[in-house]
């Protein structure tokens, strides 16, 4: 999608999250993975690739570098509930009574 | 920064879902941030020239971040702040 990205607003941004998405920046540079969430403040993305071996590599792409914003699919549930609880302090993760 | 609200001048019935939809994703960014706290963290420049770092904090508007042991090309600088606008992009591992 071609789009001024920084001005798009909470309403927008939030439809791209838990979506896998290649985002072009900087000079023919694109990066990949799933959209954790992105800063309302700065319109930051954050990009979580998951590995095999557990553990996740993640990329922050600042708002003022978007240049183009792509969805390349949906995540599934699990992807969507491994994504959620990533940040999330230990306390908060474990909810059961 | 950027916009205050894209909702207000269209509906006042959007702004409560507007505001909703910012204070989750800055919920998740900040806790995002948090997780970040003393790891080394690599950044993307302009010009493509890349920088590690430890990272230590950055302030509420995302202007600029507060690092440790900054390698840069001619030497290390143990403490610096880098300006949000000169990073493309950053990593690290979670």
């Amino acid at each position: 999608m071609q789009c001024d990205w920084p001005l798009l607003g909470p309403l927008k941004w939030i439809r791209y999250v838990n979506k896998q998405v290649k985002v072009k920046a900087g000079k023919d540079e694109e990066r990949c993975g799933w959209l954790l969430t992105v800063d309302p403040v700065s319109a930051s993305l954050v990009l979580v690739n998951f590995k095999e071996e557990g553990g996740a590599s993640v990329q922050v792409v600042m708002g003022h570098a978007v240049e183009e914003v792509e969805v390349l699919r949906e995540a599934d549930d699990e992807t969507t509930e491994r994504l959620q609880t990533s940040f999330l302090p230990s306390k908060t993760r474990r909810l059961d009574p | 920064s950027i916009v205050t609200s894209a909702a207000s001048e269209t509906d006042a019935e959007q702004l409560p879902k507007e505001q909703h939809a910012r204070s989750v994703l800055r919920e998740s960014f900040l806790r995002c941030l948090l997780s970040m706290t003393n790891k080394k963290v690599r950044f993307h420049l302009h010009e493509r020239v890349k920088v590690e770092a430890t990272f230590g904090a950055s302030d509420i508007d995302v202007l600029n971040f507060q690092v440790s042991d900054l390698h840069t090309p001619i030497g290390v600088q143990k403490e610096a702040l880098i300006r949000c606008q000169d990073v493309i992009s950053f990593t690290f591992e979670a």
